[in-house]
């Protein structure tokens, strides 16, 4: 097939050039290569230095993660808000359960695998609570996941007495955060070898799975339509609900995944701060990138370039001096923007 | 008290009762509209009377939606003007248009569902009372009963509108307009969504709003309607005006430019839109094809809908299913397929099978298609192909049923386009950009792929042109010759008739009775069923 995203081309049904056309399928990459050049303008090689890069994408990953799930979510016309919990709540489980088998004297690599394996089960299990509320129990899934919002960092806080987790292993754990891959002949500025950080490798090989089931598989043509019209696809003979359960099953995963990258960066969980307001950032990545909300539409693709513009925002923001409270009020900005240049032609 | 207040700060309305002295004359003067490509209107000029009921008529595409456009102010014209009552006008918007007094009600019904019938009809234009602060609902209420008598319905303005049928939801969008004081009502369709009784009712408003001196111009594929109500009747093909036919003081329709040739028919009518003879549009019928049932209802009903339904359709036999709207004949095909809760059994090829899901009965080979193309029978936003692959679509997997096979999709696509010449030229553009008929074409198409053994198929040509009809009667019988079993539901009478082997009749969730072949070709048939889905009883004795 000759079409160049995966299931735009179905939205712009007229031939001819439009600008209005052109920006609601192109807007976020014109943003992107916009915001870009500024940065590269007002901070010359500062900017444009590989090192700057690396830390963007390493900073944005976890966030990155959860917005590629919500992704998902929205495409099949629900949302999403418990991902800030989940992480937490995932990520507190794991480190304590590590933690445990390190007390208990099991070799270190055991107590991370186990520890890092229920990170990810537990963010999947509180995923399909969500999904079991609003397939089964029928509750809309802002409401649902409303009360995931409150109750799974409650879990995490009951779990720590509110207080900070630490990571007992000695430095295994952090690897995943921190470590990364060796990039030959860069070099960071204090001299040391440059590394693509496993966190961006996790979040991009994400967004490329996700990306590819979205447009290429089975499921990610079921979850378009459940999301487009659900009596629709209920009419065609669609499974409507396990397709729905499925995408909070797999966004539970990737908050999980996200928790496990957060704690092993910091090599602790901070009960009280971790995935706090994440998911006005991931929604927001959602947004920008050009997914509609209505469902029924969307690209990862796009979410990960929205992902990319709103770090690249607060980047600017920090170097040019403004202040961190202002920094809310350019990104609120940024998205009611992002949402009607992308209305476009649609009306 | 509160009648002198509503006076004060009401805007003054034009005084009621003369309707007369306010006739209104609507013209489109040497109409063109462009869109990138196309002329969707070529130099079209029309002008629409008051007291005079205009029906406009021609193929899906020949440019009466756009036509409608222009005049209700959607869309400006890129060459040419209109002029109400004499003085040209510009509408930039359909608020304009509605102030002017032209109103169009819609196919899509517009209605607030959790507003009262009241509240919609006078939705912006609320009688106010404490300088303006408050709504004065008992002015409110009593200037709704004033609208709906005036239309002959008894329908309560306390009702939600959410709970009202399609019918009567239409009625309070007419008294809508009339609320607006609409000199030139235009009316999209709107016997498309109707039984036949609804219909009926509708046309004699249509005939009322005329003789108030209103100017009703009036769009429906549906020529025997036409013909029964239309005062003057401008046929469209191609963006072209072609023919114009006016009825004469004698009550026959003749052409009204050159010659008057013969007095004008639906076969008339029919050849003017597709400028080419039409040879009887339903096919020849087929007969079954062995004894034993492919499809057994026993007791059968879509529970609260319908109930005690016993039916049972032969290979090679089309059954049709008549009844007004709301008799329950919808519902119980969705509650054969799992769409609904069901009582009693279905039987296919002898085996008894209880479906939880459409998909369940598409495995038994039992396939429905929706009535509703556009909020359930397809995904309008999504593409031809994504449409016409999405219940097969685990026959179009390679990788072990995960990853799609796009190849296989668009070959089965290209391959019922061919099939059914459907005109399409961009598989992967939305289906919404499709005519109604190639839509339906699709609709039915995507389920012919499960091959199925029994079809049941929901009003076949709704909002379909008589060219894309003639095709999908042809498909319908090609498909019951090669042996499917099929299931008609239509509200269109002349096509049920046309079509089945047998009709059987509901009402109020029951079957009435049932016509076999030989009772089909009498002159009186289409009254017989009327009689038996209205529940008038004398017809008992053909229950078989």
């Amino acid at each position: 097939m000759t079409t160049a995203g995966p299931i735009a081309p179905t939205r712009n049904a007229h031939a001819g050039f439009s600008i209005s056309r052109f920006l609601e399928r192109w807007g976020v990459v014109v943003a992107f290569v916009l915001l870009f050049s500024v940065s590269a303008f007002k901070q010359g090689g500062d900017f444009l230095n590989v090192e700057n890069f690396r830390n963007l994408l390493n900073s944005n990953a976890a966030v990155g993660i959860l917005a590629v799930g919500m992704t998902l979510v929205i495409i099949s016309a629900g949302i999403d808000l418990s991902v800030g919990s989940m992480v937490v709540l995932a990520a507190a489980l794991g480190t304590t359960a590590m933690n445990r088998l390190i007390e208990l004297e099991q070799p270190e690599l055991v107590a991370v695998l186990v520890g890092g394996a229920l990170t990810i089960a537990a963010g999947a299990a509180a995923g399909a609570v969500n999904g079991g509320l609003v397939v089964f129990g029928r509750i809309a899934p802002f409401i649902a996941t409303l009360g995931g919002l409150a109750a799974f960092r409650s879990m995490a806080l009951a779990l720590a007495d509110a207080g900070e987790i630490r990571s007992q292993s000695s430095s295994l754990f952090s690897t995943i955060g921190r470590g990364g891959i060796p990039l030959f002949g860069l070099e960071n500025n204090a001299g040391r070898p440059l590394t693509l950080s496993y966190s961006t490798v996790i979040f991009f090989t994400v967004a490329v799975v996700a990306q590819w089931f979205l447009s290429r598989s089975r499921f990610g043509r079921h979850l378009v339509a459940v999301g487009a019209n659900e009596t629709a696809a209920r009419y065609a003979g669609l499974a409507v609900g396990w397709v729905r359960f499925r995408a909070y099953l797999i966004m539970g995963a990737l908050a999980g995944i996200a928790g496990l990258v957060n704690s092993s960066r910091m090599n602790s969980v901070s009960t009280a701060q971790l995935g706090l307001g994440s998911e006005l950032d991931a929604i927001a990545a959602v947004v920008i990138g050009g997914t509609s909300l209505r469902g029924g539409f969307g690209r990862v693709w796009g979410t990960v370039v929205g992902v990319l513009i709103l770090g690249m925002i607060t980047n600017i923001l920090t170097i040019s001096g403004v202040s961190p409270y202002w920094q809310g009020a350019v990104k609120g900005a940024v998205i009611v923007l992002a949402v009607l240049v992308q209305r476009g032609s649609r009306e | 008290m509160q009648a002198t207040q509503n006076a004060f700060f009401e805007a003054p309305r034009a005084p009621e009762g003369k309707p007369a002295a306010r006739r209104a004359s609507l013209n489109a003067v040497r109409v063109t509209v462009e869109y990138p490509g196309v002329r969707a209107l070529d130099d079209v000029s029309i002008s629409f009377r008051g007291g005079e009921i205009h029906a406009i008529i021609g193929e899906n595409g020949a440019g009466k939606s756009t036509l409608m456009k222009v005049l209700s102010g959607s869309i400006r014209p890129t060459h040419g003007s209109l002029t109400l009552d004499g003085s040209t006008v510009a509408f930039a918007k359909p608020a304009d248009a509605i102030r002017a007094g032209v109103s169009m009600v819609h196919q899509e019904l517009n209605l607030v569902p959790t507003l009262d019938v009241a509240e919609n009809m006078l939705l912006g234009r609320e009688p106010r009372k404490l300088f303006g602060f408050s709504i004065d609902r008992s002015a409110q209420h009593r200037r709704a009963i004033e609208l709906l008598s005036l239309l002959g319905t008894d329908l309560d303005p306390g009702r939600m509108c959410g709970g009202l049928s399609i019918a009567e939801a239409q009625f309070v969008e007419i008294a809508k307009c009339l609320a607006s004081d609409a000199r030139v009502l235009i009316f999209d369709e709107p016997t498309a969504v109707l039984g036949e009784r609804e219909t009926s009712r509708l046309l004699s408003l249509l005939r009322r709003l005329r003789d108030e001196g209103r100017a009703v111009v009036f769009i429906s594929h549906h020529l025997d309607e036409v013909v029964a109500v239309a005062d003057r009747i401008t046929v469209l093909r191609d963006g072209k005006m072609v023919h114009e036919f006016v009825r004469d003081g004698t009550g026959v329709l003749r052409e009204a430019v050159g010659a008057p040739g013969d007095s004008a028919d639906e076969s008339v009518l029919a050849r003017a839109m597709v400028g080419r003879e039409l040879g009887s549009i339903y096919p020849p019928k087929g007969s079954a094809m062995r004894e034993a049932a492919a499809i057994e209802l026993r007791n059968f009903g879509a529970v609260g809908r319908s109930h005690g339904i016993s039916l049972s359709v032969r290979p090679g036999e089309i059954v049709g299913l008549a009844g007004l709207v709301g008799s329950g004949r919808t519902e119980t095909a969705e509650a054969i397929v799992g769409l609904r809760r069901a009582t009693g059994s279905v039987w296919i090829d002898g085996v008894q099978q209880t479906f939880a899901h459409p998909r369940a009965a598409m495995r038994q080979g039992v396939a429905y298609v929706s009535e509703d193309r556009k909020g359930r029978g397809l995904h309008v936003t999504l593409s031809s192909v994504i449409n016409m692959t999405l219940p097969t679509l685990d026959a179009h997997t390679r990788a072990g049923g995960i990853a799609l096979d796009r190849r296989a999709e668009r070959a089965v696509t290209e391959r019922w386009i061919q099939a059914f010449s459907i005109r399409c030229a961009r598989p992967e553009l939305a289906i919404s950009s499709l005519s109604g008929g190639n839509q339906q074409k699709f609709a039915l198409a995507r389920w012919l792929e499960t091959k199925p053994r029994v079809l049941l198929i929901d009003e076949p040509t709704r909002g379909v042109d008589v060219g894309a009809k003639a095709e999908i009667y042809r498909i319908i019988a090609d498909l019951a010759r090669a042996g499917l079993a099929c299931i008609v539901i239509s509200s269109e009478l002349p096509e049920i008739i046309g079509l089945a082997h047998r009709v059987v009749v509901m009402h109020a969730g029951a079957v009435a009775g049932e016509l076999p072949r030989e009772r089909l070709a009498g002159a009186d048939c289409e009254e017989r069923i009327v009689r038996l889905a209205s529940g008038l009883s004398e017809e008992k004795e053909h229950r078989s």
